[in-house]
């Protein structure tokens, strides 16, 4: 993908306001995890702007966004940064991203593509096995909501699976 | 009897199984039969970074029912509320609805919240809250990015909600700061950090308890209070207690029907000291 289509695709996926960027910074400074990113929302979209797609697709900052919206709330532009953020991630999947964010992602949308709901714990287990380092918080709180009767093996599966293929089918490749 | 359909969204099984048990029991207190929406599916939640089909996901979940539609998470609700503005476009509404067994047509979808405001004004409640400060907790999604609940820069409706429980509301700073919930997984310092933050600011301001609106936020909040406790070397024990929990007491039901007994952190004494304040008076 060469630096104009990168900035056409996220336009497509995010919205055309993007293009209104005045880079004034409410997003960055409504951002709740934004003293722990590489690069701020507002330094992103110019990244997506400038073409500068290497650079955007590598920032952590894509994978600590909370989709907390409340930069969607406040942008003077109209512009929703956090469809910025989405944009930005599904490029990284397409692109064949490994990171334990993405692989999280994925795992995620497996479930509900295959039961059409979500276990906690077959996430969990599944996300635990891909990135081991994970293991001791996700049995430390599973020992906690277990202890207090809340951990359930049978999530049960969804009737009209049919459907939700459908929709992964159709819709899933926009 | 007022029947409205109810969706209860994956983690009402499972981490959040308190929020449906004290769902269900206020409903029926409050003459409200909630028929489980048929066949049921998730919404997608944070992890669907395709929008239209997190969009298709959700409408699936509005085709299942004729009735007004009540959810009790943050982020099921606004996912619906969501698609139902995506779905104003006709274009992909024909698109989604050549998916869909059944076709979206338009319905309602409330938050719990929502339907609590409605059946609780002007009601008479038998048990006493006036011995308890609870620190109302917003979270992000409830009101944004417009759900039309609320303003989603200055809302009341959780605060107004506290005062109809015959408690005192204490205003957080941090009531509408994110949890971190949506990234705790992947990354589970960044999460904790904002959580330990939200516990901290309504200890000082002097709460006994914190009121959640989501299960996301109860996990964070309650669930994992024990691990920030020893990560921050810090002492919180502050009770976390949905909205349903806090109107269940209220409406006089018991810790069994309420589930309170689920909860992290035992609200059992704050509830011992309502009914002494009780007879006391």
């Amino acid at each position: 993908m060469s630096e104009v289509a990168f900035t056409e695709e996220v336009i497509r996926l995010a919205g055309d306001e993007i293009r209104t960027c005045i880079q004034c910074g409410t997003c960055s400074s409504s951002c709740s995890t934004a003293h722990l990113m590489d690069n701020s929302i507002r330094k992103l979209v110019h990244l997506v702007l400038e073409g500068r797609k290497s650079e955007a697709l590598a920032s952590e900052s894509i994978w600590l966004c909370t989709s907390c919206l409340l930069c969607t709330v406040r942008c003077p532009r109209g512009i929703r940064p956090k469809a910025v953020i989405s944009a930005l991630r599904q490029i990284c999947e397409r692109e064949g991203s490994v990171s334990r964010d993405a692989s999280f992602e994925k795992i995620f949308m497996d479930q509900i593509r295959s039961r059409g709901r979500i276990s906690e714990v077959l996430l969990s287990a599944a996300y635990a096995l891909r990135n081991p380092d994970a293991a001791v918080p996700i049995m430390e709180m599973g020992i906690e909501l277990l202890s207090r009767g809340k951990v359930s093996l049978n999530a049960g599966v969804v009737k009209g699976m049919d459907e939700i293929e459908r929709i992964f089918r159709e819709l899933g490749n926009d | 009897m007022t029947e409205i359909a109810y969706y209860p969204g994956c983690v009402s099984k499972a981490t959040g199984r308190e929020y449906d048990i004290s769902t269900r029991s206020v409903a029926r207190v409050l003459g409200i039969e909630l028929i489980e929406l048929d066949d049921w599916s998730c919404c997608g939640a944070t992890h669907v970074p395709n929008e239209t089909l997190a969009v298709g996901l959700a409408a699936r979940n509005l085709t299942q029912s004729e009735l007004p539609v009540m959810t009790t998470c943050s982020i099921c609700y606004s996912n619906l509320r969501n698609a139902i503005r995506r779905l104003e476009d006709n274009g992909l509404r024909a698109r989604v609805n050549s998916l869909l067994e059944r076709r979206y047509k338009s319905t309602r979808v409330m938050h719990v919240v929502e339907m609590l405001s409605e059946s609780l004004a002007n009601r008479e409640l038998p048990i006493k809250l006036s011995c308890l400060k609870v620190s109302p907790y917003y979270g992000c999604l409830l009101t944004r990015p417009g759900n039309g609940i609320d303003s989603p820069e200055h809302p009341r409706v959780l605060e107004d909600m506290v005062k109809m429980l015959g408690a005192e509301p204490l205003e957080s700073p941090l009531k509408m700061l994110c949890c971190g919930g949506p990234i705790f997984m992947p990354r589970e310092d960044a999460a904790l950090e904002s959580t330990y933050h939200i516990l901290l600011s309504a200890k000082r301001a002097g709460a006994d308890a914190i009121m959640v609106v989501c299960p996301l936020c109860h996990l964070m909040l309650d669930a994992k209070q024990g691990a920030i406790e020893r990560r921050y070397g810090v002492d919180l024990g502050m009770p976390v207690l949905y909205i349903t929990q806090l109107a269940g007491i209220a409406l006089g039901l018991g810790p069994e029907e309420l589930a309170l007994e689920m909860n992290s952190i035992s609200p059992l004494p704050l509830l011992e000291r309502v009914y002494q304040s009780m007879t006391r008076d």
